[in-house]
């Protein structure tokens, strides 16, 4: 993958989209989207990179609010950032596209209370089936 | 015919670490496969926030009880990459020749495992005598035979003597003809390849819609592995073959993943013989400069990635970590359906499953 290609590809496609200067790198490419781009772009990297393997989605609640990171990898790495105000945790699915998205997407849904919308299988994998005590990655929870 | 659900797991003599089936059965074919993941989650991400950078070594080391020293590897090598250390030659050579060491003894414990689950019971206890050889190895040099607590951040706490590496290049030859003697059998034992040929198949676009990733992923003969694509050193400086096979079944895993470990003997060599001189690590400081990190590296079973946001204290803000074992249990029910009943102890030992690595 040639990360500038796609990061210009990225940048012409959503002018509104940031290239992060903080990431400390060993091999990763941050770029953050508006919560609303994110099928587009993803469409965009499929049909023009041929990028389709997505290593893991990490949420993080930063106390601010929460983002959600899509790591891409092909030979290179790149890392699709949105950022989610805690007056509108939802974010559309993405597994009808990378249907190896549906178990992190599933681990997002329960560990942060994140709406992810229109996922085939929204149940929670990890917690156990009684678990009342909120979702654990949220700063909100206390850690037990 | 009339539909049978067949409930397997989460407690079941063919599995060794607790997952739970529902499968639907009609007559001896497996038609539908539900998966339940989570018995043995132990908020792993969580807890990590609440320690400090040191205290989640040995935390992070009881993710797998296969593969500890990549994990470990990997959170090292990203918190090094955030605090902006540079890890002394002899320092990474080791930790890789540790990496190796354990994808041989990963590789030979999985053999056992879907020879025992196939009912070959000769191969399971060759390969599981013969990982002995490894274990041992690892042993002398950390103290732990699974859990060996090599890593620190910025480099290693082991160190190897000529003696020590002579010694351990004697068994090398010994490990290596039993390798060579198990991949006989498996090219040419007409029970094994009855078995497991056909079985499992994964197309090589079911292995990129799935994000597979590993040796499942270069069975099915696509061509990934992070320690050639991502070199980092001593990577760089070694010769190595990344083995694929196009038939993409149980019988191309198997063979693919005694091929690599062939290759890891052949890269504990070259390790053996190029280690460098000088110190072993360096210094790291408490706290961590605030940054965010995506550290990957090839563990025995494929891609690990760890993802690390720092926030300028000694505890990490958030570490995300995504083990191979996901990627290969999101193909089950794909692998499952269509297999008849009798094919599923060797469809689910294919795969390599570590369920304490997807749990977390």
């Amino acid at each position: 993958m040639d990360v500038a290609a796609v990061v210009q590809a990225l940048q012409a496609a959503f002018p509104d989209c940031d290239v992060a200067a903080r990431a400390v790198s060993i091999d990763d490419t941050f770029v953050t989207l508006p919560v609303g781009a994110l099928r587009t772009a993803i469409e965009l990297l499929h049909e023009r990179f041929d990028l389709y393997h997505l290593s893991t989605i990490t949420g993080i609640d930063t106390g601010e609010a929460v983002e959600i990171l899509y790591h891409f990898w092909d030979r290179r790495g790149l890392t699709l950032r949105i950022v989610l105000p805690y007056d509108a945790l939802h974010v559309a699915s993405v597994t009808d596209l990378i249907p190896g998205a549906a178990f992190y997407e599933r681990e997002i849904i329960e560990m942060l209370d994140v709406m992810v919308e229109g996922h085939p299988d929204p149940r929670p994998m990890l917690l156990p089936d009684d678990w009342d005590e909120g979702a654990p990655l949220r700063k909100q929870t206390e850690a037990v | 015919m009339t539909r049978v659900t067949i409930p397997i797991g989460p407690q079941h003599p063919l599995l060794k670490e607790p997952l739970s089936f529902l499968l639907t059965v009609e007559g001896e074919e497996v038609m539908e496969s539900v998966l339940r993941l989570g018995y043995v989650h132990r908020g792993i991400e969580r807890l990590c926030q609440e320690r400090t950078y040191v205290q989640n070594i040995p935390l992070i080391e009881r993710v797998c009880g296969i593969c500890s020293h990549v994990h470990t590897t990997t959170y090292c090598q990203g918190v090094e990459a955030l605090s902006g250390l540079e890890v002394p030659p002899r320092g990474l050579y080791l930790r890789a020749l540790m990496c190796e060491m354990e994808r041989i003894h990963s590789h030979l414990l999985w053999l056992g495992v879907l020879s025992k689950n196939m009912g070959f019971d000769t191969i399971f206890m060759y390969a599981w005598r013969d990982r002995e050889i490894v274990l041992d190895i690892m042993e002398e040099l950390s103290g732990g035979r699974v859990s060996h607590a090599v890593n620190v951040v910025g480099g290693v706490r082991i160190d190897l003597d000529e003696e020590h590496a002579r010694s351990i290049l004697t068994r090398f030859d010994v490990l290596e003809q039993q390798v060579e003697r198990a991949l006989e059998l498996i090219e040419y034992e007409p029970t094994l390849m009855a078995r497991t040929q056909g079985v499992g198949i994964l197309s090589p676009e079911q292995v990129r819609r799935y994000c597979v990733v590993g040796p499942v992923a270069r069975a099915s003969g696509v061509d990934i592995d992070l320690r050639r694509d991502l070199p980092r050193p001593p990577y760089d400086r070694l010769e190595f073959k990344v083995i694929t096979h196009p038939a993409g079944d149980v019988w191309a895993r198997t063979l693919v993943r005694v091929r690599e470990t062939r290759e890891s003997l052949h890269l504990c060599r070259q390790i053996i013989a190029q280690l460098p001189d000088g110190p072993t690590s360096v210094t790291a400081k408490r706290r961590v400069p605030e940054g965010e990190v995506v550290s990957r590296s090839e563990a025995p079973r494929g891609e690990v990635i760890y993802y690390i946001r720092s926030d300028d204290s000694d505890k990490p803000a958030r570490l995300k970590i995504r083990t191979p074992t996901m990627t290969a249990l999101i193909t089950l029910p794909d692998q499952l359906r269509g297999a008849t009943m009798a094919d599923v102890p060797v469809v689910l030992s294919g795969v390599d499953l570590c369920i304490a690595c997807a749990d977390r």
